[in-house]
């Protein structure tokens, strides 16, 4: 298990991080998932045998919203 | 295939999810979309495309938002 955060813009709700932490949370490979409004950040636990850091923010932009990862 | 325009229902609840929408099918204009509209309160999509609904609708999904097909633009 590894953890993760990723900036993510283009949030501007609660809705929209409950979107994206409900949505993460059902990719491969990630445990958990929980996003900060007020930040604009992300923090991903996953298993780095089946996901990559570069393949969660790809997730992340796939969902439309824009993504880096921090570290 | 001639181009067309389809709507489709996305569950939507603001703004940042419109934008993110937006920014879904800007990424495939390049791909197909011709354009597209979105109307937030009614949470629907119409997109004009010469695609299959089905590759429409796998764009869409993308969101992971729920999303339905509701048919051709009349
Ligand atoms: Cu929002
Ligand atoms: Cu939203």
């Amino acid at each position: 298990r590894k953890e993760l955060d990723i900036a993510i813009g283009g949030m501007t709700c609660a809705s929209c991080v409950n979107s994206i932490e409900g949505g993460m949370k059902k990719v491969e490979g990630i445990y958990n998932a929980s996003v900060t409004l007020t930040t604009g950040r992300g923090r991903f636990v996953f298993n780095p045998k089946l996901i990559t850091p570069e393949k969660i923010a790809e997730e992340v932009e796939d969902m439309g919203f824009d993504a880096s990862v921090i570290g | 295939m001639a181009s067309q325009t389809q709507e489709f229902f996305v569950d939507m609840t603001c703004e940042g999810c419109s934008g993110a929408v937006t920014r879904i099918l800007e990424k495939q204009k390049a791909n197909g979309v011709n354009s597209f509209q979105i109307d937030l309160p009614n949470k629907k999509v119409f997109i004009d495309s010469s695609l299959p609904v089905e590759d429409l609708l796998a764009t869409l999904q993308k969101s992971k938002k729920e999303v339905k097909y509701i048919g051709p633009k009349a």
